[in-house]
């Protein structure tokens, strides 16, 4: 699934994660990530960039990437 | 003896009487008698103020107490026990001992002497005059009880003078001026712009606006300060001249911007004579701007829209039609859009305009009737980083002080806020205090005019590329910390140790030093050491900031540098520092409070705790998703991707004010029912299947927070002119689709908002009836309000220090767009415009233009005056150049306050990172002279004209029906 919507999701999965990489140790940034996504992330954005994460998620960086697979234990992708 | 501690609460006296000179704040009390009557004053007290506190009011003209005292008129000279002569009671401040006679046959024929003089070269039209019945030189001729003028009326007088009408508000009469010089005064104390002076002497002595320029070319602002302070009809109010003094008037809340200035709405039966500042207004103390004071007309502009309309689809002429009709079609679309893609498919934006008992009553609606979290508010495209930064830093999502604050500050620090412009008052009250001699610090890209401000403390401007703050702030926080700057003290009582050390650590780093930072702010780093030394070596630092630094991908995390900043220094919790974001809209801060955001209930209850939603839930009756909502980018994108149809707009025009306008339109374009409520067709109803008619702040009753956390009132001074205030019409809405909903006043709703949100429960109508203002929090602990924030404590324990790692935006210049486009505002115009371009105030900024270096502008042929195109990744817009030295060379600037410029047409769809708040600050451009407007604009136009006509059908129709 590539459109508009999900790029710009991407590209704000990437934006957080690159703005919370100063941490002692990278699964605390991961985690920072994300309470970041679970705390301001609505229901359907999330669900997206989980099933983007879990068929593909080569766009996203490897913080970003882990905070998904993290969020993945909570949301199921999107059911499409 | 009558003890007179303190006059602001402790006595009878009404808040108008003026008291000829400025209250003492002295501590020791001076016993005095005044005509046989004892009495005790602050030391330092006028003798003219300590009569008038007992009631002796003295003949007085060039006096008022709002302004120093200045002893030219001479009127109210008294007779003290020995001493010699007759002393002006302005200004001889009383002693102890002291015993003062007001009146006596001596006193009584020098004040007739006096007046005489005066009336003998003043037009004697009382009966035609507009100050007539409110003229202070009538009132003092009947005072002192003058029957006579033996000097005649032929000899050398001023009587023909010229009148000024130049400014479109207020004449300036010279005919009438006894050169008392309280607009002078009132322009260099109060305003601070020293526009006004007395030219030649003596006899020759006039009033004159800059340096022979008529009042609109001088450097007057049209506060109004003058026109208030002026005796005579000299300083008049056109609507006065036109209309004749009001017979009413009623206290009520500007809605312009977050400074929440009280006025007096003077009226004639339900007609708006004049506003005029509220001395007892704690935000502005008396004091106004060009937009609250005058700029009212648009309330009853011809363009208001006064019936509901509806349409099925957007091409389409409107059809006007009752409230009820409106209220179902709306409902009923709304509902079928759910039954057909689900709970989430629609949404809505409570307005930061409106009041806190309309913001309320949306989200409610949004959050109970339509059955989700997709509610936000135009504060996401302003100060939602200021939200975010503030809570996990200090643990409140509000700035930490008064305004009044301001005037124990040492250092002033300025981020990217243009107080002068923006936020008027308040940079009157800055200026106030620069001139008593505190510095000041501006980090910001242009050359504001604050730094023009005449004082003799030290000034530092910090011009920093658009897009670097984070790098600066760190800079700053790592000068402070490696120079051992910091309050140990403080850190160590009030902040947690481990964030600290964590922090102190990362903010030594080298790559946080000033030179290193340097190259990425081009500003040296001497510079930004001393800056850094000049705010942290005084007692109290205060830092001030708008919209240049939350309007950034990495917003939050400046908000989060300079809370670490104020922090480290122990500039916290005490009057004279703080951290104050300076607010965009009337109530930018209540419709945050208000639980407007997609993530939070009112009261910055995150919707994932069980407690507070629970609580919610058992209110409202109704179960609440536990998952946040879509925030408005959010919200446009998936409604181009086709998930979400339907849209309800309180009081907002996202369709100007939000970036990449090709994007939000289309956007509005692909929803199924967008309702606009507001009181003019704005950009946004161009795209609206139903117009609900708003009403002004005028028209209804409610609250208003300003950037100071202040609850004022908001009182209705006339009815609404569709019928409906506006939280009538989401009643009427939410009962529509089977949410009911019950009030019969906004109290009633405030009630509500106080039993829900904690830092609200002390907060009801009464109690603001009481107090005048309220700032929150207001509950248990400080049941008479908050006026400053963390004194003992944060609400999170202890202060948390963030790291804020600099991140290079994505939006940088390149070959393609070598320039960099920041935005801002003009002091005549706010916001998109929607009321300011439908007033006078279009006298001073008919049009947004660029302005551009004249380095850039002779790279590309360019002067003032030429078209423009400028093009960015987003899109292409035209304006016209003024060529302008106040950016560095590489930065171009303009204003977004008219909806033909289509300045958010080349604003990109890039966010801070934490809330998705626009990056308007920063976007990449390229620039060139061009000669017709661009694509965009020429559609804008069609579309416009179209979108008229099918207004004027609307209304057509309307007059029809009537009259059929």
């Amino acid at each position: 699934m590539t459109n508009a919507q999900l790029d710009h999701l991407i590209r704000m999965a990437n934006q957080i994660a690159d703005n919370n990489t100063h941490h002692d140790t990278e699964s605390e940034a991961v985690e920072m990530v994300t309470t970041h996504l679970k705390k301001f992330w609505a229901r359907a954005m999330k669900q997206q960039i989980v099933e983007y994460a879990l068929n593909d998620g080569q766009a996203l960086n490897p913080v970003a990437k882990q905070a998904i697979d993290q969020l993945a234990l909570h949301y199921a992708p999107a059911s499409k | 003896m009558l003890q007179y501690f303190n006059p602001k609460t402790d006595t009878p006296i009404s808040i108008d009487k003026d008291l000829g000179t400025p209250p003492s704040l002295s501590e020791n009390q001076v016993s005095l008698s005044i005509d046989g009557v004892e009495l005790s004053v602050p030391e330092g007290t006028s003798i003219l103020r300590a009569a008038a506190l007992i009631d002796i009011n003295i003949p007085k003209l060039c006096a008022s107490d709002n302004l120093e005292a200045f002893g030219s008129c001479r009127l109210c000279a008294v007779q003290v026990e020995g001493q010699r002569g007759l002393p002006a009671a302005c200004t001889t401040p009383v002693h102890d001992g002291m015993q003062v006679t007001t009146q006596n046959y001596k006193l009584a024929k020098l004040r007739r002497n006096i007046m005489e003089l005066y009336i003998s070269d003043h037009p004697l039209d009382c009966l035609t005059c507009p100050a007539n019945g409110a003229c202070e030189l009538q009132d003092m001729a009947g005072a002192v009880g003058l029957r006579e003028v033996r000097y005649g009326f032929s000899g050398e007088n001023h009587l023909d003078a010229e009148k000024d009408q130049s400014n479109p508000y207020f004449t300036f009469d010279p005919s009438k001026c006894i050169v008392c010089s309280r607009c002078v005064r009132a322009c260099e104390e109060v305003q601070g712009t020293f526009a006004l002076t007395v030219d030649n002497r003596g006899f020759g002595s006039t009033i004159a606006a800059g340096q022979k320029e008529d009042f609109l070319e001088s450097d007057c602002v049209s506060c109004g300060a003058c026109v208030q302070s002026c005796p005579t009809a000299t300083l008049m109010e056109n609507s006065v001249i036109d209309q004749g003094q009001p017979e009413h008037s009623v206290v009520t809340t500007c809605a312009y911007c977050g400074v929440g200035c009280s006025f007096k709405a003077e009226m004639k039966g339900d007609q708006v004579i004049r506003m005029v500042p509220y001395k007892g207004g704690e935000a502005n103390q008396g004091h106004a701007c060009v937009k609250g004071r005058f700029a009212f007309g648009y309330a009853t502009h011809k363009d208001r829209i006064k019936t509901p309309m509806i349409r099925d689809a957007i091409d389409q002429p409107w059809r006007s039609v009752s409230w009820e009709e409106a209220i179902a079609f709306s409902a009923e679309r709304f509902k079928k859009i759910q039954a057909e893609h689900g709970r989430e498919s629609i949404g809505g934006i409570t307005s930061s305009r409106c009041t806190n008992e309309e913001t309320y009553l949306v989200q409610k609606l949004i959050r109970a009737a339509f059955g989700n979290n997709n509610t936000d508010t135009c504060a996401r495209v302003c100060h939602s980083p200021t939200g975010y930064g503030l809570k996990t830093t200090l643990g409140e999502s509000a700035g930490t002080q008064t305004f009044d604050s301001v005037s124990q500050a040492d250092t002033i620090l300025v981020i990217g806020a243009n107080p002068t412009d923006a936020h008027p008052v308040f940079g009157s009250m800055i200026r106030k205090r620069l001139r008593e001699g505190a510095n000041l610090i501006v980090a910001d890209p242009r050359q504001i005019d604050l730094l023009s401000t005449a004082h003799r403390s030290t000034t530092l401007h910090l011009p920093l590329r658009p897009g670097t703050n984070v790098a600066l702030i760190n800079a700053f926080a790592h000068t402070v910390v490696s120079e051992g700057l910091e309050d140990n003290a403080f850190i160590a009582s009030r902040c947690d140790q481990k964030a600290y050390q964590k922090w102190r650590s990362f903010i030594l780093e080298e790559q946080n030093s000033p030179d290193a930072m340097a190259a990425i702010t081009g500003v040296p780093a001497e510079e930004i050491r001393k800056a850094a030394r000049l705010y942290a070596n005084v007692k109290n630092g205060a830092i001030f900031y708008g919209l240049g630094v939350t309007e950034h991908s990495q917003g939050s995390t400046m908000v989060m540098g300079i809370a670490n900043l104020a922090l480290a220094t122990g500039n916290l919790g005490r009057e004279g520092v703080g951290v104050n974001p300076l607010r965009g809209q009337n109530n930018v801060q209540g419709s945050c409070d208000m639980g407007s955001f997609p993530h939070e209930l009112p009261g910055y209850q995150h919707v994932a705790d069980e407690q507070a939603r629970g609580r919610f839930e058992q209110a409202w009756g109704v179960t609440l998703d536990d998952e946040p909502g879509l925030r408005i980018p959010n919200m446009f994108d998936s409604a181009i991707a086709g998930h979400f149809k339907g849209l309800y707009v309180q009081g907002e025009d996202i369709a100007q004010s939000d970036p990449n306008t090709q994007h939000v339109e289309a956007a509005l374009k692909a929803m199924e029912c967008v309702v606009v409520q507001d009181i003019f067709l704005n950009e946004t109803a161009k795209f609206a299947h139903v117009l609900l008619p708003g009403s002004t702040f005028l028209e209804k009753n409610g609250t208003f927070i300003n950037a100071e956390r202040r609850i004022n009132r908001v009182r209705k001074v006339m009815a609404p002119i569709a019928g409906k205030e506006d939280w009538e019409v989401t009643v009427d809405l939410a009962n529509a689709l089977g949410y009911s909903m019950d009030y019969q006043h906004p109290s009633q709703i405030m009630d509500e908002i106080a039993s829900l949100a904690p830092t609200f429960s002390g907060v009801s109508y009464a109690l603001l009836e009481d107090q005048g203002s309220i700032q929150w929090p207001c509950n248990e602990q400080h049941p008479m309000g908050t006026p400053i924030m963390h004194v003992d404590d944060f609400p999170i324990g202890k202060g948390n220090f963030a790291i804020t790692q600099y991140v290079a935006t994505e939006e940088r210049a390149n070959r393609r767009f070598p320039l960099l486009l920041t935005t801002g505002r003009i002091l005549s115009q706010y916001n998109v415009g929607a009321q300011t371009r439908r007033t006078d105030n279009q006298t001073w900024h008919a049009e947004d233009v660029l302005e551009v270096h004249p380095h850039d502008a002779e790279e590309r042929g360019i002067q003032d005056g030429d078209w423009l195109g400028i093009s960015s990744r987003a899109g292409q817009t035209v304006l016209r150049a003024k060529v302008s030295e106040r950016m560095q060379p590489g930065v171009v600037y303009t204003t977004f306050h008219h909806p033909g410029s289509g300045a958010n047409v080349i604003t990109t769809d890039s966010s801070d990172w934490a809330t998705n708040c626009p990056e308007y600050k920063v976007t990449a451009v390229q620039v060139e002279k061009v000669s017709q407007p661009s694509e965009w604009q020429q559609n804008f136009e069609r579309l416009n004209q179209q979108q008229q006509s099918h207004l004027l059908k609307g209304r057509k129709g309307r007059q029809e029906k009537e009259a059929g």
